[in-house]
């Protein structure tokens, strides 16, 4: 392959004899101090709040602050190259990002721009960065279900098209896993994905896109990366960005899902910048308007009316606690704005309760409407909450060492078992007719004969006998989505007749 | 100060106040000055005054200057100094009542270091009461007198305002000509052009690279 520089030489030949020398007009402004991502602008008097700005080294900037003679503004790139003194130019324009099918399977800055050179991102559309939510008659309720593919997830705290679903929990406690399952378990249902990494370690980064690539799941997914290192500016901007990517196909009557990991930090991002725009600071030092900057950005998440196609985009924000602390300012707020949360516990997982979720206190209020009846039967996922809540209680009273009657002994073993059910190992979703089948399962004391070590070992084999030999009955609760009576007498009958079989291997 | 550095400084004064803050300060000051003159009709002499005292006195002494601005004179070491320098019975040329009082003013407010920044107000507020535009102008080369009096028309004519004309030499436009106006830029230099024709070649060499990467490999 041989590169032809005449033909290039001939587009540029031609552009040059098509150019229109025409006068530029622009407004501009004289930068009076930069520092830290800001810079402070005199002039620029008819600027408006959010217009991009242009500094001579073709750095983009946001009027964000506008004061009665100077302007602040946030600078989107390396402020280091900007002087005092340099010219501002005013661009009239609101930032905007590519957006199409273009950036699937891309790594992206938040400004759209491509990091993980696979060459420039092939689109002309774009969409800004900063728009309204939909309003109460463009939206729907939410009711189909999103598939997560983690067992306590599903049956549990259900996520629905266009919820907005919290993973809160301290660090090292399987937040960013739960994200990546779900994303993971689009592969079949066409919902483009969109993970954007805000102020993580670009280490972290990395691992996360390997993930996804092992598991075929960049197809259909975009990263949007601010890491630790990028400027304030970019690491606030980021979440809004990846917000309009993922909205582009909301609006086309499609399917997305954005995980914002995580929210604390997009939060800091700002609270940095409030503070050098001199902002004055409330709670936290974070400025007043912290929980609008999240709520704002949750609400753009919906499930869109039919009129407008239908579309959805379900967001899981992610928030890091310090030492449990939910109540901090800014775990309160984005509780507050979204539907629901997965609350996970440092303690659930070093005991090896992976997910480490706490059932107890993780909701989502969506609830059975995003499920599909079979997992809702009560047969499978409809009084589970209780019962293990139940379970804990009785659990606790056990531990005293009081002698316990059958019935209680029983009820003990069947919740041990069901604990141990809903483990699940990471990058490992599983589908929601394979969750039905195990959680009717248990509910119907198939495992109580089975030691709780070996309930792991029972449920894979149980999954493949299923799938090899009884796939009839899985094809049918597939599409029926349902449990009939019917239906339940025949998995009770492979159940019989797997369990005669199965023999638990060496201790 | 009297012409500054066209060269390497390529921003007009009034563009640069290093300190917005003076800045303002010296546009709240200017329009109070200029309500007082309004009021006593004498607008066109004060500010006249005004700008002979920034050109002749505090140009020409920036010991004088420093000495008004300095936090270390006491106030009354200044209102002595101002009517010394000023209302002295033996100077052929007095100071207006009105400016005199206007400095007294400013100086009890301990704002004397801001003169320069009201100075730039007042003429900026005066200029827009005239009905009167400041115009800054870069050339690549020097103008001749006839060609900046065709410009300055032509310019009236299209704004429709009075214009005063600011002409710098700036080399590194290469040629054409840059207008501004405010915060207004017309810029129609020929290194805007060239660098708009770079960006254009790129963008459009990109376009067909795009569409058509075929056309630019020979297998």
């Amino acid at each position: 392959m041989k590169f032809n520089a005449d033909e290039i030489a001939s587009v540029i030949q031609s552009e040059i004899e098509h150019f229109q020398t025409t006068v530029d007009v622009r407004e501009v402004g004289v930068v009076l101090e930069v520092g830290d991502g800001i810079a402070r602008v005199y002039g620029l008097s008819g600027v408006m709040s959010g217009e991009m700005v242009q500094f001579p080294s073709g750095v983009i900037g946001l009027a964000f602050n506008l004061e009665e003679n100077s302007v602040g503004v946030i600078i989107l790139g390396d402020y280091l190259q900007i002087n005092e003194g340099d010219e501002v130019k005013a661009l009239g324009r609101l930032l905007s990002v590519p957006v199409g099918d273009a950036v699937i399977g891309r790594v992206l800055d938040p400004l759209g721009n491509p990091l993980d050179g696979k060459g420039p991102v092939n689109t002309t559309e774009r969409r800004i960065v900063e728009t309204n939510a939909p309003g109460v008659a463009e939206r729907q309720p939410v009711r189909e279900p999103l598939q997560t593919g983690i067992k306590a997830i599903d049956a549990m705290t259900p996520v629905g098209r266009g919820q907005r679903e919290l993973i809160i929990g301290d660090r090292k406690t399987g937040k960013t896993t739960i994200a990546i399952d779900t994303i993971i378990n689009q592969r079949e249902s066409g919902v483009k994905c969109f993970y954007v990494a805000i102020g993580q370690k670009d280490s972290s980064v990395a691992n996360t896109i390997k993930v996804l690539e092992q598991a075929g799941a960049m197809d259909y997914t975009t990263v949007i990366v601010a890491g630790a290192s990028a400027p304030a500016p970019l690491q606030y901007v980021s979440a809004y960005a990846g917000t309009s990517m993922a909205e582009y196909f909301m609006y086309k009557g499609q399917h997305a899902l954005i995980v914002y990991d995580d929210l604390s930090k997009q939060a800091v991002a700002y609270r940095q910048l409030s503070l050098l725009m001199r902002r004055p600071p409330g709670r936290e030092a974070f400025p007043g308007d912290v929980f609008y900057c999240h709520s704002r950005l949750l609400e753009r998440s919906a499930k869109l009316s039919k009129e407008l196609g239908g579309g959805s985009l379900t967001s899981l924000p992610i928030i890091e606690t310090l030492e449990g602390e939910v109540s901090a300012y800014i775990p309160t707020n984005v509780i507050s704005i979204t539907d629901g949360q997965i609350y996970l516990q440092p303690d659930l997982f070093f005991k090896g309760i992976r997910p480490a979720m706490n059932v107890g206190i993780s909701v989502s209020r969506v609830g059975g409407s995003a499920q599909i009846k079979a997992m809702k039967d009560r047969q499978v996922a409809g009084g589970m909450r209780l019962a293990l809540a139940s379970f804990r209680e009785l659990e606790a009273f056990a531990q005293l060492g009081t002698d316990l009657d059958p019935a209680t002994q029983a009820r003990l073993d069947r919740g041990y078992r069901m604990v141990e059910l809903l483990k699940q190992p990471q990058y490992q979703p599983l589908n929601v007719v394979d969750q039905v089948m195990v959680i009717f399962a248990g509910n119907n004391g198939a495992l109580d004969q089975i030691p709780t070590s070996k309930v792991q070992a029972w449920e894979k084999a149980f999954l493949q006998f299923v799938r090899d030999q009884k796939s009839a009955v899985r094809t049918q609760i597939a599409e029926k989505k349902e449990l009939t009576d019917e239906l339940k007498n025949a998995l009770k009958g492979i159940i019989t007749e797997f369990n005669s079989t199965w023999k638990p291997g060496g201790k | 100060m009297a012409e500054p550095n066209t060269q390497q400084e390529p921003r007009s004064p009034q563009s640069v106040p290093f300190d917005s803050g003076k800045a303002y300060l010296g546009t709240v000051y200017a329009k109070a000055l200029l309500g007082v003159t309004q009021n006593a009709g004498n607008t066109a002499e004060v500010v006249a005054e005004f700008d002979s005292l920034v050109a002749d006195v505090l140009d020409r002494f920036p010991a004088f200057d420093a000495t008004l601005s300095s936090l270390r004179v006491s106030p009354e070491g200044k209102l002595a100094l101002l009517d010394k320098a000023f209302n002295n019975a033996q100077l052929s040329s007095r100071m207006s009542v009105t400016l005199l009082n206007f400095l007294k003013v400013v100086m009890r407010h301990g704002r004397l270091d801001c003169l320069r920044a009201i100075h730039r107000a007042l003429r900026q507020l005066h200029d827009a009461l005239q009905g009167r535009v400041a115009v800054e102008i870069r050339t690549a080369h020097a103008v001749g007198k006839d060609e900046l009096a065709l410009i300055a028309d032509k310019l009236r004519r299209t704004t429709g305002l009075d214009v005063s004309l600011l002409a710098r030499v700036d080399p590194e436009l290469l040629g054409g000509l840059v207008v501004r106006v405010g915060d207004t830029v017309y810029d129609g230099s020929v290194r805007n052009q060239l660098s708009r024709m770079r960006e254009g070649a790129i963008d459009a060499t990109l376009r067909t690279l795009r569409e058509t990467a075929q056309r630019f490999v020979t297998n």
